[in-house]
């Protein structure tokens, strides 16, 4: 089973208020829950995605598909990162609370289809 | 193991050399490339096991010839007539092996071969990133899968980028062959922007989480050692591998133990390497002054500056922006205006860097990246002003594509908020520190070079 659990734009505005030591700690976990899913070859994927404020969204506009500046969805609720882990869902919901306990910002956890007929 | 390593260092040599021969004899550049790496698999498959041949050039010549035969074979008959010509012993004898050791002397035919073979692999009509696969594979000798490794992109990605490359090369009717001035001194610039861009990738990409990457920095330093070795007398060629020498010389103390962004400043000099300047050092003062002074050259008589200093305080800033006055008008664009302003700063203090940057506001070049906000937030923070220099640095954060950069423009904005009880890192560091990200900035005209960023609005 293969699960994706995301992380949202709203948590780099979330942090902004916090001192430097609660920064660093976080991007420490991070990089720290990043190395181990690696390392025990849980983690599939893993990106983060640059700040939503960069983003382009391309709209059938007139006819035509036209590009415009801005993320689709609210910033807060646009995607900031994944990991997609070859685990079972409580494993799965285990990582994503590990990062939500220190963060306090929700994240997302869904299971991706299966590519072959389920028996 | 160390055998294991000679045995790379020897193919990696041998590969321009293999190939460049093949292709002299058989023509078809495509064919002979495939042919060599499969050479060079089966080398790396049985000399270890077995022992390295007396003759390992012509071994692998040998193979890559029965690998290239094989493949006409399996092609069709049509080639029968070229393959005799292959096979023919009497016509084309194999030359003796003149590199046994890595490092070595390269006879005439050789040399020319191997920068004819780096002259096709960076041909304009190949986009920078195929430019990047094609050298590091046909000239650099890498695997598919290493190079895919060191790009994070899938091996089939840079499968499919090699083979679409071979095929423009042959659509564009190049030669395999050195091209005549003056297109040459074009075509040469090319090939040291593709050694630059390939060190560039491996240089800013090479903190974070440690993964399995293979080396791109140095990949690109060999690479610029052996163009350095076919042409001595190229003065832009040296000063490309003495810059890459005295910027990679501070890899060790770039990044701390979690991967965070170690600026400039802030970095324990002692964790440089010696011996890497002093080459550096020996390559730029062997050449300064042999030839039309270029942008490499300069760039790299910066970073010695750097090397140089004993402290960060005790860096001769003055001098630092003769060079880059002098860049501005060898080389004029945003992003040596931009390291030129912390050099300014340095000297002249902060406004005088700000008003410069002001200059930079309107250039559309600086629209995408996040260097300008940057460099401004650390002047900000210089003259005292937190709350806008917080306010950079958050931009800056927004705009970078480079995860330790984020982290690291985030700290910064963040230590601004909860002001620490002011230790030993006072205003005269953090501003120096501006230095440590101008150091990674690039001067090549064309936005910021990264090879592998698909291109927005491209239809």
């Amino acid at each position: 089973m293969k699960y994706m659990i995301m992380m949202f734009g709203g948590l780099g505005a979330a942090t902004q208020d916090r001192s430097a030591e609660w920064i660093a700690g976080m991007h420490e976990l991070l990089m720290k829950l990043d190395t181990e899913l690696k390392e025990s070859g849980e983690c599939v994927a893993s990106d983060a995605l640059a700040d939503p404020s960069q983003a382009k969204t391309v709209r059938f506009t007139n006819g035509a598909p036209v590009p415009t500046d801005g993320p689709f969805a609210e910033v807060k609720e646009s995607l900031a990162g994944y990991w997609i882990v070859d685990a079972d869902e409580d494993r799965a919901l285990q990582i994503a609370s590990r990062v939500v306990g220190y963060t306090e910002y929700p994240m997302e956890v869904r299971r991706i289809m299966d590519h072959s007929a389920q028996p | 193991m160390n055998g294991q390593h000679r045995i790379e260092d020897l193919l990696r040599e041998l590969a321009p050399q293999v190939l460049a021969a093949l292709v002299r004899r058989c023509g078809q550049f495509d064919a002979c490339e495939d042919a060599v790496q499969e050479a060079l698999l089966a080398a790396t498959l049985q000399w270890p096991a077995e022992e390295v041949p007396d003759r390992p050039r012509s071994w692998l010549l040998t193979v890559a010839s029965r690998a290239l035969v094989d493949a006409w074979r399996a092609d069709s008959a049509r080639r029968r007539r070229e393959t005799a010509a292959a096979l023919d012993p009497t016509g084309h004898a194999p030359a003796a092996d003149p590199t046994l050791v890595p490092g070595g002397g390269l006879a005439g035919a050789d040399r020319d071969g191997t920068l004819a073979l780096l002259f096709l692999c960076c041909h304009p009509a190949l986009s920078p990133p195929s430019q990047l696969a094609l050298t590091l594979r046909a000239a650099g000798g890498l695997a598919t899968a290493h190079i895919a490794a060191a790009f994070l992109v899938p091996e089939a990605t840079i499968a499919k980028r090699i083979a679409r490359a071979k095929q423009r090369i042959r659509a564009a009717g190049a030669r395999f062959e050195l091209p005549a001035q003056p297109q040459r001194t074009e075509r040469l610039g090319v090939v040291l922007h593709v050694l630059y861009l390939i060190f560039n990738e491996g240089y800013t990409t090479s903190s974070g989480p440690a993964l399995q990457r293979p080396d791109l920095t140095t990949e690109a330093i060999r690479l610029a050692r052996l163009l350095h070795r076919l042409l001595p007398g190229e003065a832009e060629a040296a000063g490309l591998l003495a810059l890459m020498l005295l910027t990679d010389a501070r890899r060790a103390a770039r990044t701390g133990a979690d991967g965070r962004i170690v600026p400039l400043a802030d970095q324990r000099r002692d964790l440089w390497d010696r011996a890497a300047i002093a080459e550096g050092q020996a390559i730029l003062t062997g050449t300064l002054g042999t030839g039309p002074v270029g942008p490499y050259q300069l760039q790299a008589a910066i970073a010695a500056l750097h090397d140089e200093a004993p402290t960060a305080e005790a860096t001769d800033w003055p001098q630092i922006l003769a060079l880059y006055d002098v860049l501005t008008t060898v080389a004029p664009g945003p992003v040596v205006t931009l390291s030129r302003a912390v050099a300014l700063a340095m000297v002249h203090g902060p406004t005088a860097g700000l008003a410069l940057l002001g200059t930079l506001d309107s250039d559309d070049r600086m629209a995408h990246t996040h260097r300008l906000e940057a460099v401004r937030a650390h002047l900000l923070e210089q003259t005292g002003d937190t709350t806008a220099a917080r306010r950079c640095y958050l931009q800056a954060a927004t705009m970078t594509a480079s995860l330790p950069e984020q982290r690291y423009l985030e700290l910064r904005a963040a230590r601004l908020h909860h002001p620490a009880p002011p230790a030993s890192s006072g205003a005269e560091l953090s501003f120096a520190a501006a230095g440590g990200l101008v150091e990674r900035g690039r001067i090549t005209a064309g936005g910021d070079g990264r090879p592998s960023r698909p291109c927005h609005r491209r239809w």
